[in-house]
């Protein structure tokens, strides 16, 4: 009888396959049924229940799995007599009974400023555990670790890697000039890296997440400035005689593309790391700016206003094969490849304002992701799931992500003053 | 963070312009306060602040930006000049209000069309009135052309036209008989704009190119 009990439990499951071999599930027509992800309060291993870490545990996994639209996540507390992490099967019935597919588990322990955590992800239907993770650290990496938690489930259920814990630099006015901040993706943590009392324009992060690019005017000219994330100190690379800008580092870590005017106008030049050896690729007399790599370092997507307005071109890293990607509307600018090599983000002016487009590699799928207010500066996550931008709409102003398709646009910026021109760390 | 009565204006500001030292007594810099003030009040834009100029008359002068015939326009009149008799009449006007230091060259701004860098006719006829102030008063003086958007536009494609505005103008003060090398441009895109506002009235008043003498 309990056999064919849970013979029909199967049958009524949707495709949901645990797949013994690569240790992973398969999700199958996400679009019809999305799995249901409950997170139940983390449970303290010494004395009374800190519910402030319990609710971080929670709200931190809940954001980014919800976020990830893999899953939907909720914060869930089951009164069970078993709190620990060795579930047997009964204790699985109440979280089938309330419609749940998945469910994390976490208990931690923090003595002093160590912290020890552990993280279960269960799959409910079949009441297996599917993945399981223990850090140690101190209390203030709690956060991390639940990011690092989400990494590993958003792994567990779809092969990738996760970008939850990675990070975010943009522009702020709070202080009353534009200055360069970083922060959590999710908008955690918020932390200076300019604090020159200049006009601070466009990061860009290293492949490494270690070090940014970003143009200054504390020359008294636009220079191209270098800045580790753990040294104060910015290293100016390029101060040549007028415009440094829009600085991008090649996916190698080998090279950084930008905008140079010193040769007359704003063309596109490469050079090395350390900023020497500049190698022009655009010749012509419109303006040429704002170079972005493919993913495989081939090829470099940049604005030109050859045919009179902004538009969008592609040309190979030696800029060789020029060619125009944007044909519809007649100002686009800030593009951004996908890491995923498919898809080029970018912005287009109308008479209404900004909004961010995505568009095929071969200039079909012109698809618009943003229809409120004024939206630039697209840059993409490493896994190519999300874009993250700057806003300016009545809900509130500041860095906004969203996925791929447009959908889930939520605000993560937080503070005074205004926000511009994200970039998103691969690492 | 800052604290607006301990922080140190003249250092902030000319952390802007490292090339240059300000000349700054004390009144000024409580002039400058008071300015940077109203100024962060205003909505947090970076003012741009003249280091040698008292502060009334520039901003009088962003009231009527496309006017050819000059109304306030403070320049050091030499005794042996001969002005034309209508100008003469204004500047006797103006010598008496302008502030007095003789080494201060007053230069006009020009403004340009929306997404122009080309020089319109007004443009030109202040751009013969500043190469004049440079060949007769300022022969081996170096001077700096900064160019400016407005707020529509990209900010980085705007860094770019703004360089190409100040190119023109330079361009056009060489055929004028200017030295080339003693001019120089920057661009500062839609980064700091002359007049705080959302409509086509503050807009026209940001689409420039400013002239400053440099040390």
């Amino acid at each position: 009888m309990k056999i064919l009990f849970l013979l029909a439990l199967l049958l009524v499951v949707p495709s949901v396959v645990l797949s013994a071999q690569s240790g992973y599930i398969e999700v199958n027509a996400p679009a019809n049924h999305q799995m249901k992800l409950a997170i139940d309060s983390a449970h303290s291993l010494d004395g009374p229940a800190n519910s402030e870490s319990a609710k971080l545990v929670s709200d931190v996994i809940a954001f980014d799995m919800n976020m990830s639209g893999v899953v939907t996540a909720e914060n869930r507390s089951q009164q069970t007599v078993n709190m620990g992490l060795s579930l047997v099967d009964a204790d699985f019935v109440p979280w089938l009974n309330a419609g749940f597919d998945l469910l994390v588990r976490s208990e931690y322990s923090l003595k002093g400023e160590q912290l020890a955590v552990e993280f279960r992800l269960f799959d409910v239907v079949n009441r297996k555990l599917i993945t399981a993770k223990r850090y140690l650290g101190a209390a203030k990496d709690l956060r991390r670790f639940s990011h690092l938690f989400a990494d590993e489930i958003l792994r567990a259920l779809t092969g990738e890697k996760g970008v939850f814990n990675t990070r975010i630099a943009y522009v702020s006015t709070q202080t009353g000039n534009k200055e360069i901040y970083v922060m959590d993706w999710d908008g955690h943590n918020p932390l200076p890296l300019t604090r020159n009392g200049s006009i601070n324009l466009n990061p860009d992060f290293s492949p490494d997440g270690r070090e940014i690019i970003f143009t200054s005017y504390k020359r008294g000219n636009p220079d191209l400035f270098r800045r580790s994330l753990s040294n104060t100190a910015e290293v100016a690379l390029s101060t040549r005689k007028g415009l440094n800008i829009t600085g991008s580092w090649s996916p190698d870590g080998n090279r950084i593309a930008l905008a140079l005017s010193k040769d007359g106008d704003a063309e596109i030049y490469i050079m090395n790391r350390d900023g020497s050896h500049p190698a022009r690729l655009t010749i012509n007399p419109s303006l040429e700016l704002y170079p972005a790599w493919s993913p495989d370092g081939k090829q470099i997507a940049f604005v030109s206003d050859r045919l009179g307005k902004p538009q969008i071109f592609l040309m190979n890293a030696d800029g060789g094969n020029v060619r125009r990607l944007t044909t519809s509307g007649n100002y686009n600018v800030n593009p951004r490849w996908s890491p995923k090599g498919d898809k080029i983000a970018y912005s287009r002016m109308t008479s209404g304002g900004f909004n961010i487009f995505t568009i095929a590699m071969d200039g079909s799928s012109d698809t618009q992701l943003t229809t409120d207010g004024n939206n630039e500066n697209p840059s993409w996550s490493a896994d190519g799931r999300f874009i993250c931008f700057s806003s300016k709409r009545s809900s509130g102003d500041g860095v906004y992500v969203m996925r791929a398709d447009g959908t889930a646009q939520t605000k993560v910026s937080s503070g005074k003053g205004r926000f511009f021109q994200p970039a998103w760390s691969a690492q | 963070m800052y604290n607006l009565f301990t922080f140190d204006f003249s250092r902030h500001f000319a952390s802007f312009y490292p090339e240059q030292e300000p000349i700054m007594k004390k009144s000024m810099v409580t002039l400058l306060a008071g300015l940077g003030i109203a100024a962060l009040l205003a909505g947090g834009c970076t003012k741009d602040v003249k280091k040698d100029e008292p502060i009334v008359p520039v901003a009088a002068k962003a009231v009527e930006p496309a006017k050819p015939v000059e109304e306030v326009k403070p320049v050091q009149a030499k005794p042996a000049e001969q002005p034309k008799p209508v100008q003469e009449v204004v500047k006797a006007d103006d010598s008496q209000t302008a502030k007095p230091a003789a080494a201060e060259m007053k230069f006009e701004t020009i403004y340009f069309d929306f997404d122009k860098s080309d020089l319109r006719q007004d443009a030109r006829d202040v751009l013969s009135k500043n190469a004049e102030i440079i060949l007769k008063s300022m022969a081996g003086a170096k001077i700096k052309v900064e160019g400016h958007c407005d707020e529509r536009g990209s900010a980085e494609y705007n860094l770019a036209l703004g360089e190409r505005r100040a190119t023109s103008a330079v361009k056009y003060l060489t055929t004028l008989g200017v030295k080339a090398e003693n001019l120089s441009i920057i661009s500062y895109g839609k980064e700091k704009p002359a007049v705080i506002g959302n409509d086509e009235s503050a807009w026209a008043k940001n689409r420039r190119a400013e002239f400053v003498a440099v040390k």
